[in-house]
């Protein structure tokens, strides 16, 4: 099981994207507003463990790993990696041992992948970027070794393709053997799956579960889908328009929810042999608020199906509810 | 492993020949493939052709004489062979007018792609530092440089082989050409730079130049080959009017020269057609065999955007 160190800590972290006010908004004044993507997230991922980051399209999720793959800048708070604030890092030299440890591997495989290089050169980047091997029997036996823990056998086979001429799982496959190749730490996966047809989605979360097994690496797992964060993680974050609102283990989250926004998306999930057992709450409406227009008070008010007076004036902290169990909602104790 | 490496040939090959198939279905492009098989031939080998290039003391024929059995297409005013002089002019016209195009593809590729990579305040500059060079004109610039160029260098000298004249109309196509690459490249890099793996490529730790070089340029190679081959039209016909107005060197007479010669003779006037008419049948040829194949280079990489300037 994983220890206890964290190997990454997010510290009201925060990513606000500015609205360029028009000529008319300027010449008058007007304060220009920005698209707050990201409001003040603590979140932590230990060693080896798998963290789920749930929250439907616009929560913000996305930003998240972008900001600890360092694609993105925070505008506040603190990311530190094993103690050390990462924050404000940003020159490629000064990131390297950083993008040694922490791998991404993203959504749309076919996007990630450039369409004229081969998969060999693919999974060779990092290690030739980083430096990582002295020779070319060393890069060749170490992309190997990638793409085989990621399910492509036999290695050779694929050395000399290119991504047109793979499917979307073998392609997915190669996005994770690019990542494992420089044998990170921890490993930010955005909706690793959401493209994949439903029967290989399982053979890709198996090979994610086994690495971490094997090497004690640690997952970030980004999704919208609740049940496959209950599948695989051991902890859930749920994440909506930029904040967390719960946080616990999966089994809690999943079967003790204490935030009607989880209540709303466990419910929202089909289920086949009906409605029985579900909580009696009704079905979410609407949409998820702009990011540029978060309502005043609890930002889950105007479609929370419980809410009263004091979450339409005032931000609901979180409590807690549970060990290591968090929920924002005035109606969680 | 050296299976693989065997079998990476073949698919590269196989790439090569479906991408020649198709390039190779338009009409334009074979036109334009076998007129300028023509002229390359012509310019690489005009002494075995026509004999050495002809001068007023080895000119052959009569003054100004029609096309006849011995003179193809006829003499000049001083009694060269037409043929001979046209011959011998392609190479100067394709030679200025391909290194022309190497300059400005280069520079054109450097800082289209470094404004469109790096965006922000590096953009910006770039841009306006290629809005001065869009708005240059070529004709200005030729007649300002050239007399200073021949007076710093001296007459009879050469720079890298060219007379210095024709360097100076070299260097002034390369330069007054890259703008619009620059803008093309420019306006491609931005829209690459938003794909997914240049986020994979920089999570994984490549350099921004790296990034350039490696993801980004050889997915411009089809923009800048199909407008490389619309730029070079261009260089031939700027070449031949800045050679037009007398700046072209009547001891390396390129197309131009001779039409530029040809006017002061008089040869309208006194009706000598093939004189005027066989250097000008000839750029207007090569021009259009560039736009034609560039036409076709842009068809076949992109079926469904067509941009022509």
């Amino acid at each position: 099981m994983p220890d206890t160190a964290n190997i990454l800590q997010l510290e009201s972290l925060q990513v606000h994207f500015p609205i360029q006010g028009g000529l008319f908004d300027r010449v008058l004044g007007r304060p220009a507003g920005a698209v707050r993507a990201v409001d003040g997230i603590d979140l932590s991922v230990g060693r080896g463990e798998i963290v789920a980051l749930v929250g439907e399209s616009g929560s913000g999720k996305t930003t998240v790993g972008r900001v600890i793959t360092k694609l993105a800048q925070p505008t506040g708070g603190k990311m530190l990696f094993e103690g050390r604030d990462m924050t404000s890092v940003q020159r490629a030299s000064a990131l390297r041992p950083y993008r040694h440890r922490v791998q991404m591997i993203f959504q749309d495989a076919y996007q990630a992948l450039n369409p004229r290089h081969t998969i060999f050169d693919i999974v060779a980047e990092p290690l030739r970027s980083l430096r990582l091997v002295d020779n070319r029997k060393q890069l060749a036996d170490r992309v190997s070794e990638a793409l085989a823990s990621a399910g492509l056998n036999p290695p050779g086979d694929f050395f000399a393709r290119f991504p047109h001429e793979l499917s979307g799982g073998q392609r997915q496959r190669v996005v994770i053997a690019g990542a494992l190749a420089v044998k990170p730490e921890l490993i930010v996966a955005d909706e690793p799956v959401s493209m994949l047809d439903v029967s290989i989605r399982a053979q890709i979360l198996q090979v994610l579960v086994d690495l971490r097994h094997k090497h004690n690496m640690a997952l970030l797992f980004i999704t919208h889908d609740l049940p496959l964060a209950w599948l695989i993680a051991d902890r859930i974050a749920v994440l909506y328009l930029g904040k967390l609102v719960e946080i616990g283990s999966a089994d809690e989250i999943t079967f003790q929810p204490r935030h009607p926004y989880t209540v709303a998306l466990l419910n929202a999930t089909p289920q086949m042999g009906g409605d029985a057992g579900r909580a009696e709450v009704p079905a979410l409406q609407g949409e998820v608020p702009s990011a540029a227009r978060v309502p005043k008070g609890c930002r889950f008010h105007p479609r929370c199906p419980l809410a009263f007076d004091r979450c339409r004036q005032e931000e609901p902290p979180p409590i807690e509810v549970g060990p290591k169990h968090l929920a924002a909602c005035w109606l969680a104790n | 492993m050296s299976e693989s490496i065997i079998r990476y040939s073949g698919r590269q090959a196989r790439a090569i020949k479906t991408f020649l198939g198709r390039f190779l279905g338009y009409g334009g492009a074979q036109v334009g493939l076998v007129c300028l098989a023509f002229f390359i031939v012509v310019a690489a080998v005009p002494d075995i052709l026509v004999g050495p290039l002809q001068t007023a003391i080895n000119a052959t024929g009569e003054f100004l004489a029609p096309p006849s059995s011995q003179h193809v297409l006829g003499t000049d005013e001083v009694g060269r062979d037409v043929l001979n002089l046209v011959v011998h002019g392609a190479r100067i016209s394709l030679t200025i007018a391909l290194l022309a195009t190497v300059i400005s593809l280069v520079v054109g590729t450097t800082i289209g792609m470094t404004a469109g990579y790096y965006g922000g305040v590096v953009d910006v500059w770039l841009m306006r530092f290629t809005d001065f060079f869009f708005v240059m004109p070529s004709f200005v610039l030729a007649l300002v440089i050239t007399p200073v160029v021949v007076e710093v260098i001296g007459r009879g000298q050469e720079i890298l082989g060219f007379r210095p004249s024709l360097f100076v109309i070299l260097v002034v196509i390369g330069m007054t050409s890259w703008a619009f690459v620059a803008r093309i490249v420019r306006s491609q890099t931005l829209s690459l730079k938003e794909r997914t793996f240049i986020d994979r490529a920089r999570v994984v730790g490549s350099s921004n130049f790296s990034i350039m070089v490696r993801h980004i340029l050889p997915n411009l190679v089809p923009q800048i080959a199909a407008n490389g081959a619309l730029v070079v039209a261009g260089a031939i016909f700027v070449e031949t009017s800045l050679s037009f107005l007398g700046l072209g060197d009547p001891l390396q007479p390129s197309w131009g020269t001779l039409l530029s010669l040809a006017q002061r003779a008089g040869a309208a006037s006194a009706g000598a057609w093939w004189y005027l008419g066989a250097p000008g049948a000839c750029v207007l040829t090569v021009s259009l065999s560039f736009v034609l194949i560039g036409n076709a280079l842009d068809d076949t990489f992109n079926p469904r955007r067509r941009v022509i300037p």
